[in-house]
């Protein structure tokens, strides 16, 4: 595995090396300013909006950000936030996209690539108008129906309706695609394997988790980080359905730069707000990067 | 172990009949080749013997069971693939012990039995590696030995040896037919391989376009080809074949393409005199004739002109240009005549083949059934 890309493999020797490296460089400076921009600034007294701004380390906004006090200097009273509450709802958010569109694009790729039924392809190339539409297009009609189904919840359970309705209308957005994606990886796993396991005395769902899903891996990896992503970013959904009180890092930080509140909010602490609210997604990456890039090869051939 | 029976089995895809209506006979522990060009049937009668296909039309017995209607896990054999289908992310133990822990074996018996196994391929080093270390020949034998490995009454293989490079094939050639005699197991081997086939099988079965053409010992099928097809299809080169009118004097006499006539005096004369065709079609094997300065005795004879000498080292093969045809002709090292040269072409005695030319089917059959008739 060690060779290849990366790792002083053949692409980065010599001239050819140096010129793309800089090429890379130079591609990629604006979002390595942003990004040092706003790590820098959540451990500053001030914004490090250039190199040669002068600053002084320090964990204050850091402090304050998890006490949930935001705008200090500006002398305004303010209510401290549960930060803790507002990252655990983004991670309820984020995994429970992540789990839905995982249930339902995995068994229905697995269909859409092994089964033959009516409208197949038809149904395939509907995904692909479904995808078209862009979330904030179809929210008047998502609204619609969450009044509808809202008159038949009791009052009490209304909150966690709201996070089930979030979590199934964000992943419905994510799902045509992540279909897409994992139909391809499907259709590479040859019938063989799947054959050989049920010849071996093997049901079409052993076969299906012992042999195929194995070697689909980097496929869902992809499809999981790419549903994390859109449950742990989304504003709209989580803004228009989630009770007001029930915030995720996302529509906090929104609300602390939203209009009216940006000359009394101390950005260093904001910083702070967005750095925490990058980890995850860091961490989440570089752990499914390993699944993406492997690739299980040898005994199968023709 | 088990006999292997269809019967009037048919199998269609969408508007494809990929195997029409055939009625076919796995001996007891016998070997049985399937042999076809690419698309012909042979891997789509191996994937219905294990189940994995459902005939349209037909049964399928294994003994006195009717297996038609069951699961390939329901049927006892055991299936290696063309292209191994290892699972990639399993070791080589795994891999061997995998239909054992589908069948709820206790630990301590799948270890006996993968080690058993293992031992008998010759692969039990390699038991900690994943496939994708191995060589071609080394997942091949896995492959088998996941298998055996269950002790199958039938093991079909699926032109398993097609991936492996040309040494190799013919070192595990000998070694399969080994160890299917060792187990004395069931074999159905399907091969588009000519030489793979006659090589290693008790009973060689052409098929082509979903039809069998000849089911018969090895030696059957290269001397006498039941038809056109599997005189052209086996054999390398294959038969040199081509049409001829005849006229019938004082016996059936065939007009040879270079002006030359040769008159039939052996089995074929009774249908020839039976049926009388005005045309035929002829085939010899490129190794049952010879380059001669001069036409003599009774041997057919065909004049042409050399058109391409290929040297072989061993042999050379000689295409002889008469009329339109081009015949070849297998010839010692030594006679190696020069393009463009008028020779002739004597065809051994009793290996000239005749064919109808409406049917293709080999004359000899026709009358074989007829004597069978009455």
């Amino acid at each position: 595995m060690g060779e290849g890309i990366g790792e002083g493999g053949p692409l980065v020797r010599g001239t050819m090396g140096i010129v793309i490296i800089l090429a890379l460089l130079l591609a990629s400076l604006p979002i390595i300013m942003t990004y040092s921009t706003l790590i820098l600034t959540s451990f500053a007294n001030t914004i490090v909006s250039s190199p040669w701004v002068k600053f002084r380390f320090t964990l204050e906004n850091w402090r304050l950000f998890l006490e949930g006090k935001l705008a200090p200097t500006a002398g305004v009273v303010y209510t401290p936030e549960d930060i803790l509450r507002f990252i655990v709802n983004t991670a309820i958010v984020a995994g429970g996209v992540t789990l839905v569109v995982l249930a339902a694009s995995v068994t229905s790729a697995y269909a859409f690539s092994r089964m033959n039924f009516f409208m197949r392809s038809g149904m395939m190339r509907l995904l692909i108008l479904l995808h078209a539409f862009p979330g904030v297009a179809l929210i008047v009609g998502v609204y619609a129906i969450y009044v509808f189904l809202n008159s038949y919840i009791p009052r009490d359970y209304s909150v966690y309706y709201s996070f089930i309705f979030v979590i199934i209308a964000r992943a419905s957005l994510e799902i045509p695609m992540a279909i897409w994606i994992l139909k391809g990886f499907f259709d590479r796993v040859p019938w063989e394997l799947e054959w050989a396991t049920i010849v071996d005395g093997g049901s079409r769902l052993t076969a299906l988790r012992t042999a195929v899903l194995p070697l689909v891996k980097p496929g869902i990896a992809a499809v999981a980080i790419f549903a994390f992503l859109a449950g742990w970013e989304d504003l709209i959904y989580v803004l228009v359905f989630l009770p007001p009180h029930e915030k995720t890092l996302a529509t906090y930080i929104e609300s602390q730069l939203g209009s009216g509140t940006l000359e009394t909010t101390y950005l260093p602490v904001v910083a702070a707000a967005g750095t925490l609210y990058l980890i995850p997604t860091i961490i989440f990456f570089v752990v499914t990067q390993r699944l993406l890039l492997e690739t299980m090869s040898g005994g199968l051939k023709g | 172990m088990v006999e292997v029976r269809l019967e009037g089995v048919t199998k269609r895809f969408g508007r494809v009949t990929a195997v029409n209506n055939v009625n076919l006979t796995f001996g007891d522990g016998e070997f049985t080749a399937l042999l076809g060009p690419s698309g012909s049937g042979k891997s789509t009668i191996l994937y219905l013997v294990a189940g994995i296909y459902k005939p349209s039309k037909g049964r399928i017995y294994f003994g006195d069971r009717d297996v038609t209607d069951l699961m390939p896990n329901e049927r006892n054999i055991g299936l290696v693939f063309q292209n191994y289908a290892l699972y990639p992310h399993m070791t080589v133990y795994d891999n061997i012990a995998f239909p054992l822990k589908l069948r709820k074996t206790p630990p301590e018996v799948i270890r006996d039995k993968v080690l058993e196994v293992a031992k008998f391929l010759h692969i039990h080093e390699l038991l900690d590696r994943y496939p994708a270390q191995l060589s071609g020949g080394q997942q091949q034998r896995v492959a088998l030995a996941r298998a055996l490995v269950k002790e199958p009454e039938v093991l079909l293989l699926d032109e398993p040896l097609s991936n492996l490079d040309a040494l190799l094939r013919i070192k595990i050639r000998s070694e399969l037919k080994r160890i299917q005699k060792e187990l004395g197991v069931t074999a159905i081997y399907v091969t588009h391989d000519q030489s793979e086939a006659l090589a290693m099988a008790d009973k060689v079965v052409v098929i082509n376009r979903g039809v069998i053409q000849q089911e018969a010992p090895p030696d059957t099928i290269y001397n006498e080809p039941r038809n056109v097809f599997v005189a052209s299809f086996i054999g390398s080169p294959p038969a040199n074949i081509f049409p001829a009118t005849m006229d019938y004097t004082e016996e059936p006499c065939i007009n040879l393409p270079g002006g030359t006539r040769h008159c039939v005096e052996d089995e074929y004369a009774s249908v020839l005199w039976r049926m009388k065709p005005s045309k035929v079609i002829v085939g010899f094997r490129p190794e049952h004739a010879e380059i001669v300065e001069n036409p003599v005795d009774g041997r057919p004879v065909i004049v042409g002109e050399v058109y391409t000498v290929e040297p072989l080292g061993r042999e050379n093969i000689v295409t002889v240009a008469s009329e339109d045809i081009h015949l070849k002709v297998i010839t010692p090292p030594e006679v190696r005549p020069e393009a463009g040269e008028l020779v002739y072409v004597a065809v051994e005695k009793g290996k000239l083949m005749l064919f109808d030319p409406q049917t293709e089917v080999n004359l000899r059959y026709i009358a074989r059934e007829w004597s069978q008739g009455g």
